[in-house]
């Protein structure tokens, strides 16, 4: 028994499959953050990081040079179009030069950091931190980038922060038909793609994260204008003071 | 185009009479900066611009002109001013040993490479072993093989896993070794590779080519001290274990003392120059290593450089790192250290703080307290004023 658990276990590595859960919570607000629409608050948004590519057969992402510009034009675009309906003023991060470029740097690293914390130890189930456990079921989200924040440029003149991640590999030809002979097969599910992406909203004056979405297995195909838009409306879904019906109205003002 | 590459290639495997005769051909002729093909090329190119951008806006990078200048200028002189055109050269505060470059030109100098090597030959040899790698697109068919390796694997164990017979999964782990071991000895020749054509440019520069395998020569000598100092089994260094990314080091040093000019060995190796360049940084590399917890390697590190002779900063480092050690005797041996320090350079703050550190721990109170006194003197605005003052005013209070 136990040789026929290693034998699979050793498979799932050979595939490269991940551990990660397919159901899990996605998106979280920290105890008694309210954001009313409308209500003059400013909002930082510094620009996401895009990196699109295929996934080979065996599982590596294979960057693809073309699809991340195409990703990434219409990510902004479609950015562009969303913000009007978050429901508070939107302002572009201020170009950062010297030492400010490298304070945005780390922050961005520390946000991806951080996101990825809360999406393994917080939103994954089975996988809970002792101290997340209890908070989850006190409905306690506590998780903060640090007061240093406050240096961030722009932040003096802003309430809050938005930072976006996202990162596709789209599953090659290969990577498919693996997949249909692995469950016809042996019955192994393998994944073929791998679509993150995450918005989270902090607290210019605390660090704190007021709000996440985070999820690891998103939709819409960044490379098309529409997908694009899909995704940008899945990543800002449940934005904290969004007018709920603002998607159509956005669409129908073009 | 290969001809000369296969048949110094040839020289590394044959008789060790016949290599003495043959030595690494000179670059090809430069095609021009090369620009990426296909979608793998422009795919990697692309995340490498955009790591190179995140690159530019690190706290690791050392931002010093003079300094980023000098060593793209060793490189220069090694690869010729054409190739040298395609490179942005960043020196990265790490103290490990190494040098990287990434498909689209960026090269990642660590500061740990620039305190083991002794001269601008040493350097030019590691730097030009690195542009090989570029100039012969090593990122891309690393990754090409690994991309076929690894989907091979794959198909291997869904058919593997279909099959109830033990023997078939006795052959998708053979199978699974032996791809491994094929992709590690692509990248060992792919190693090989470079060398051969970082001494080609050595061979065809103004620096002196044995200058190459001195490189190795003293990292295996740091190796040993650093391993004897932790009291493990001497190292070896002619045996190619399964995951290495190398070759052995000895090996290397053999071949590339092999390819060098002869006639090279009467260049100049640029020493003085290279010490003239690195006096502003030495203290700041020396502190690293010394972070690292590695006694024997530092030590080494430390007596190579006092080479030339003791400064004292040397003192400084060698006192730093016997007192982070921290037994009784360490800090005796580090009070002696300090004190020829501050002989040499009667200014050196730190080895006065060193050094009165030093002696509160070893029974010398009276003379610690002058010796922190001095400090503070020196440097009325320490950081760690507060803590000095309250451990010398501890010391009158109980009197001996």
């Amino acid at each position: 028994m136990n040789n026929v658990i290693c034998r699979v276990a050793a498979m799932l590595l050979a595939l490269g499959l991940s551990t990660e859960a397919l159901a899990q919570e996605r998106t979280a607000v920290r105890q008694g953050f309210e954001l009313k629409s409308g209500s003059g608050r400013r909002v930082i948004v510094f620009r996401p990081k895009v990196s699109v590519g295929a996934q080979s057969t065996g599982g590596l992402f294979e960057p693809n040079a073309e699809w991340t510009e195409l990703a990434r034009r219409n990510m902004n675009a479609a950015l562009a179009k969303q913000q009007a309906s978050l429901g508070n003023t939107i302002v572009e991060a201020p170009d950062a030069s010297g030492d400010q470029a490298l304070l945005v740097e780390e922050y961005l690293n520390l946000f991806d950091a951080v996101s990825q914390a809360v999406v393994n130890y917080q939103f994954f189930v089975g996988n809970r931190l002792p101290t997340k456990k209890r908070d989850n079921k006190a409905g306690v989200f506590d998780w903060s980038l640090g007061e240093g924040v406050r240096d961030l440029p722009g932040a003096r003149d802003a309430d809050y922060a938005l930072f976006i991640f996202n990162k596709d590999a789209y599953g090659s030809t290969g990577r498919k038909l693996l997949q249909i002979v692995a469950m016809l097969g042996p019955r192994i599910a393998v994944k073929a793609g791998e679509h993150k992406g995450g918005a989270g909203l902090v607290d210019l004056r605390t660090g704190d994260l007021l709000w996440l979405n985070a999820d690891f297995a998103m939709g819409g195909d960044v490379r098309e204008v529409d997908g694009a838009e899909k995704r940008v409306k899945q990543l800002l879904e449940g934005f904290p003071g969004s007018e709920a019906t603002s998607a159509p109205a956005a669409v129908a003002a073009r | 185009m290969f001809g000369p590459v296969l048949l110094a290639a040839a020289a590394l495997l044959g008789s060790p009479a016949e290599t003495r005769k043959v030595t690494a051909p000179p670059p090809q002729p430069y095609e021009g900066v090369y620009q990426p093909r296909g979608v793998d090329e422009l795919g990697l190119w692309k995340m490498d611009d955009e790591s190179e951008s995140q690159l530019a806006r690190s706290r690791l990078v050392v931002r010093d002109e003079a300094l980023t200048s000098y060593v793209k200028g060793v490189l220069c002189s090694a690869v010729g001013a054409e190739r040298c055109g395609s490179v942005r050269v960043y020196v990265m505060r790490e103290p490990s040993f190494n040098a990287t470059m990434s498909p689209n030109g960026t090269m990642r100098v660590y500061s740990g490479l620039l305190l083991r090597v002794r001269s601008e030959a040493e350097l030019a040899a590691v730097l030009g072993h690195e542009f090989g790698h570029f100039e012969r697109r090593h990122t891309l068919q690393r990754f090409k093989a690994h991309r076929s390796g690894t989907d091979l694997l794959s198909w291997a164990a869904v058919l593997a896993s279909m099959n109830s017979n033990p023997a078939a999964q006795r052959s998708f782990g053979d199978l699974e070794l032996s791809v491994y071991g094929s992709l590690l000895r692509f990248n060992r020749d792919n190693e090989r590779e470079a060398d051969l054509i970082g001494i080609g440019y050595l061979n065809a520069s103004s620096l002196q080519p044995q200058a190459a395998a001195r490189v190795w020569q003293n990292f295996m000598a740091e190796t040993e001290a650093s391993a004897m100092a932790r009291g493990l089994k001497r190292p070896r260094f002619d045996r190619v274990a399964y995951f290495a990314s190398h070759p052995p080091e000895a090996e290397r040093a053999a071949y590339l003392g092999a390819l060098a000019l002869p006639e090279g060995s009467s260049r100049d190796d640029g020493a003085v120059k290279y010490r003239a360049a690195m006096a502003k940084w030495l203290p700041v590399f020396l502190e690293d290593q010394i972070g690292l917890n590695d006694f024997g390697g530092s030590e080494y590190l430390i007596e190579s450089l006092a080479a030339d002779g003791w400064t004292a900063g040397l003192w400084f480092a060698r006192g730093e790192l016997f007192r982070a050690r921290g037994s009784q005797r360490d800090l005796i041996h580090a009070a002696e250290f300090y004190a020829k320090a501050i002989e040499l350079e009667q200014g050196h703050v730190q080895a006065h703080r060193g050094l009165g550190l030093s002696l509160v721990k070893t029974g010398r109170p009276s003379e610690g307290r002058k010796a922190l006194q001095s400090y503070l003197s020196l440097a009325p605005q320490a950081d760690d004023r507060q803590m000095i003052e309250l451990l010398t005013s501890s010391l009158t209070e109980t009197p001996q």
